[in-house]
């Protein structure tokens, strides 16, 4: 197959909806025998298919490099302008992130080989379900099909996390994180009745053509709806308590996928709703769209951040983190044209790798030292060398540092902050990272290192994990060690491997042209874009920022270890972790608390639309 | 939070939010006035083109069928999530949770007065009722209202009204059998085998490719018939293996004090 | 229905949704927590038929009318029955968790389940 021949037909026909039937139906087929195969054959089953879907995936981010993919499932072909049939519209990103998906699954149920509580093997098909739900949300082009596939993938999720029931804490968490996001989804299907009502279509591209330049109340409101719901899967200040919660209970290849794909999909939503209906809707009212955005984001990273040094339960920690990342990835898309774009997709793919690495990592050490709490972990660490280098590499990843992803994503963006004026983007970027590294620093100097003294214990930290494996196995195996190695690596190469750039910057520039996207759902065909590999795009500013913040970070962190032997007025990271409980308050674990700021935020959200974008 | 705060901070925003879904919906086409296009055309042609007179159903299964073959899945993953949480374990610790409910149990069962034996005699007439009219509303799904996850609802309640009738043995013989789930998974994987099928024909998934017969027959509208029959077969499974999970532990002491 | 009361589907569709916002945030049981969830979920269906009735249309079942007869609009119902049961069954999954939880942790007043606070 050369590279400008498209696939013949009856294959064209076939593919693209491969890679949600086959999870599918292979989950039916589990469920039906979980309880008559032995553990080992159902968890092959489980990686096969995984494995399987990242095959199909990758035959058709390589096709739609070339060509985007349009499919119209049903036979339904538009009639003239309107759209009768649901579509998949598969243009590289789309593909590159179901592909990024099916890898985390792989690596996650590669992860739980064998020796990860199963729940009497209810947890490979709900795996599987999970990932045809991601893959379904990432390349469909119509709406009420996306609002389908959230709700597919919300569900698995729900029934995921709550899957320890020997505590009571799991129950907690599902239940905490079930109500909000149902809540969440439920505006998303408020904002796309009330679009359905002016324009009649549910297809994007339809809304995208019939809504331009209409920026009433009802086309904001709608607006408003649909981005905070999107906004609550992506666990954006105020609408982010919940993610702390089901990622301090649910098992590791879970927490995983959560953080690395599922949160970064409500950004990915609100990215491709944005160019398609939204920014074309609002056209000379983007700027100050920019400006509510970059504000939210903002706030989100430094108050990640924050939280994230204060926590000292690891997986809280790293929930936090993803908190402020993805504060971080919505600068990035509140930027708007395809240079930010390219920034924020770098920045997602290079995140997603080096959180799935460090919650891997934190497997490990749950597997391992039976426990994810850092007091309990002091100086437990001294013989996980390996261990201990994985999670030091993915701390620099967190930061920034050259070499890494996160690196050029940030240089991306800041490149795009530049040319619109915003010079003070980079310091966020600088603060979140140093924030969120040190925080993981300091976790791998008492663990592994075990220098200074047992941290203070407190209350989130005492409610540590049972162990989800079984007792009486104390081994590092292979595969606990590989899925981490290649996380890392992943997130290196993106920056480092040739070609990757040039990719990312055409994928980007095909995601935020809005007309050709309408001209190539109704006609299939794919008109070639004016490239944007001629910018001068200077990452030696950015690596020099990674670089401070990774010094920084390893001194915050030393200042907190090593509270004891310094003077008093030196004890920075001693004086982030204590005082901020007025702050850590706020997260009750009180599910009306956590609605009553998702409503405070609708309603913010909301009139800051209706009022400043009319 | 105490509760006051709660309250007073709700009363700011709500009401907030509540102004502006109003103000929102100000801007809608006034009620009664539908416009779109989209519903107005389907009206049109899904008679000629499907020979199914439920344009509702042709939509679901036909036009949107994808989306419905994602609905279909997230009931399964549900009934996979049920059965995943409320699951028996093995060796779990005692809470006092479960020694209040051995404690209320052994009282329950002595207050509950027998049956009448009206509603015992009235009750198997009402399940024959119950389930022909299932059946009846899921092989007509693409000519009348009702389809197959109505009919999967209404087939589920028959065992229910079994278990009402305090026939508590037979209830558990129909709902715990192991078949069941495997019923369920079959229907499920149906929905997903017949969109298949038009793939190896060399059209796009769930495409209709059966004949369309005549308007107004039973076996018409092609795949529209033939998926509707079953999603009510797994509809019905599941909410059968949902109500025996959810009673499982009520029904073990009720026939362990006979 | 006067001109002037047309807006009164949507205005209940947005009072259910009020509602059941206040119902989750000051709720002391966390059955009655998820009934309001439900509750919330019923504004959209309110919203959905309101969008696509129309004065004077028959149902959308060409039996024993012509195709081309003004009907009301089939395409929100279908949404509505995907609706239905998406809540149906996110309901009864959050039954469960809380069966589960109330067996775990003895409490049912979601202030009590403190085990997951900052």
């Amino acid at each position: 197959m050369s590279i400008s021949a498209p696939l013949p037909q009856h294959l064209a026909n076939a593919v693209p909806a491969l890679p949600i039937v086959l999870p599918l139906l292979t989950a039916t087929v589990l469920a039906v025998l979980r309880k008559h195969l032995p553990r080992p054959v159902i968890d092959a089953i489980g990686i096969g298919a995984s494995l399987l879907n990242l095959v199909v995936c990758s035959l058709l981010l390589y096709e739609a490099n070339t060509q985007t993919v349009v499919y119209w499932f049903g036979n339904w072909y538009p009639r003239g302008s309107i759209v009768l049939g649901i579509t998949f519209v598969i243009d590289p990103v789309s593909a590159g992130l179901a592909c990024l998906a099916a890898t985390l699954t792989t690596l996650a149920l590669l992860f739980s080989w064998r020796f990860v509580d199963a729940g009497s093997n209810h947890f490979q098909p709900l795996m599987l379900v999970f990932l045809a739900g991601m893959t379904g949300f990432c390349l469909t082009g119509d709406l009420f099909n996306l609002f389908v596939f959230f709700e597919l993938m919300s569900t698995a999720a729900f029934a995921l996390c709550g899957l320890k029931t020997r505590e009571p804490a799991p129950l907690q968490g599902a239940f905490n994180f079930a109500v909000t996001n149902t809540i969440a989804a439920f505006m998303v299907l408020t904002g796309i009745a009330f679009l359905y009502s002016v324009t009649g279509a549910l297809n994007m591209a339809q809304i995208g053509l019939l809504l331009a330049h209409r920026h009433d109340p009802l086309v904001l409101f709608a607006c408003a709806l649909i981005t905070c719901g999107f906004l609550t899967k992506a666990a954006i200040v105020p609408f982010h308590f919940w993610l702390a919660d089901a990622h301090a209970v649910s098992p590791t290849p879970v927490c995983v996928l959560f953080s690395g794909i599922m949160v970064e999909l409500g950004l990915y939503a609100v990215l491709r709703l944005y160019t398609v209906i939204f920014l074309p809707a609002m056209d000379t009212k983007s700027t100050s769209l920019r400006t509510i955005l970059l504000v939210f984001g903002t706030v989100t990273a430094l108050y990640g951040g924050a939280m994230c040094y204060a926590e000292h339960h690891i997986k809280r920690l790293l929930a936090f983190s993803t908190i402020s990342h993805c504060g971080l990835m919505l600068t990035a898309i509140a930027l708007q044209g395809p240079l930010a774009a390219a920034g924020f997709l770098t920045y997602l793919l290079a995140h997603a790798l080096d959180k799935a690495a460090l919650f891997l990592v934190a497997g490990i050490l749950l597997h391992r030292l039976r426990t994810a709490s850092e007091p309990a972990l002091f100086n437990q660490g001294k013989k996980l060398g390996f261990t201990a280098t994985l999670w030091l590499l993915g701390a620099l990843g967190l930061a920034g540092f050259p070499g890494f992803g996160t690196s050029l994503g940030e240089a991306l963006t800041s490149n795009a902050a530049e040319a619109a004026n915003i010079r003070w983007l980079s310091i966020v970027f600088l603060i979140s990272g140093t924030l969120t590294a040190a925080a993981v620093l300091r976790v791998g100097f008492r663990t592994f290192l075990g220098w200074g003294t047992k941290p203070i214990s407190d209350r989130a930290a005492q409610i540590d994990e049972l162990p989800e494996t079984q007792d009486g196995d104390d081994t590092t195996f292979w595969y606990h060690i590989v899925p981490p190695i290649l996380c890392i690596a992943g997130a290196i190469a993106v920056a480092l491997l040739p070609g990757v750039r040039e990719h990312i910057l055409n994928a980007a520039n095909r995601l935020s042209n809005q007309p050709a996207y309408l001209h190539t759902v109704y006609t299939g065909e794919t008109q070639p874009l004016p490239s944007l590999a001629n910018l001068d795009l200077s990452a030696r500013s950015a690596a020099f920022r990674g670089v401070i913040a990774a010094l920084l970070a390893a001194a915050l962190a030393l200042t907190s270890v090593f509270r004891s032997r310094i003077p008093r007025i030196l004890r920075i990271g001693a004086y982030l972790e204590g005082p901020l409980l007025a702050l850590r308050s706020i997260q009750s674990g009180h599910v009306g608390d956590y609605v009553l700021w998702m409503t405070v935020g609708i309603a913010t959200i909301g009139t800051t639309f209706v009022v400043m974008l009319r | 939070m105490s509760e006051r705060v709660r309250l007073g901070i709700f009363f700011i925003f709500g009401p907030l939010f509540l102004g502006l879904y109003c103000y929102a919906a100000m801007g809608l086409p006034q009620w009664g006035h539908y416009r779109g296009p989209y519903g107005d055309v389907i009206s049109r042609v899904a008679v000629f083109e499907r020979h199914a007179t439920d344009a509702v159903n042709a939509i679901n299964y036909d036009y949107r069928g994808f989306d419905t073959l994602g609905e279909e899945f997230i009931l399964f993953t549900a009934v996979l999530g049920i059965m995943l949480l409320l699951r028996r374990e093995e060796g779990a610790a005692d809470t006092k949770a479960d020694a209040r409910k051995q404690g209320e149990k052994s009282n329950e069962v002595e207050d509950n007065p027998a049956l009448s034996t009206t509603i015992q005699a009235v009750s198997l007439p009402a399940v024959f009722v119950t389930v022909i009219f299932g059946f009846y509303i899921g092989l007509h799904g693409q000519l009348t209202p009702g389809g197959g996850f109505q009919a999967g609802v209404i087939l589920a309640t028959a065992p229910i009204l079994i278990y009402l009738a305090q026939n508590t043995k037979a209830f558990k013989r129909i709902t715990s059998h192991p078949v069941i789930e495997v019923i369920e998974a079959i229907g499920a994987a149906s929905y997903g085998l017949i969109g298949i099928a038009p793939l190896l024909l060399g059209v796009p998934l769930l495409t209709n490719v059966l004949p369309r017969g005549v308007t107004g027959d039973v076996f018409s509208a092609g795949t529209i018939a033939l998926i509707s029959a079953c999603v009510g077969i797994e509809v019905t499974a599941a909410f059968l293996l949902v109500a025996y999970t959810y009673l499982q532990e009520i029904i073990s002491g009720e026939i362990a004090e006979d | 229905m006067p001109p002037h009361l047309s807006l009164l589907p949507f205005i209940v569709a947005g009072w259910l949704f009020f509602c059941g916002l206040y119902g989750i945030i000051t709720s002391r049981h966390l059955v009655h927590c998820v009934v309001c969830l439900a509750v919330l979920q019923t504004s959209t269906y309110m919203l959905l038929l309101g969008i696509g009735y129309r004065l004077g249309g028959a149902a959308p079942v060409f039996a024993d009318i012509f195709p081309g007869t003004a009907t009301v609009d089939p395409v929100v119902q279908a949404l509505m029955l995907t609706d239905v049961v998406v809540e149906a069954v996110v309901v009864a999954l959050l039954l469960a968790i809380v069966v589960k939880a109330y067996e775990k942790s003895g409490c049912i007043d979601p202030k009590d389940l403190s085990t997951l606070r900052g």
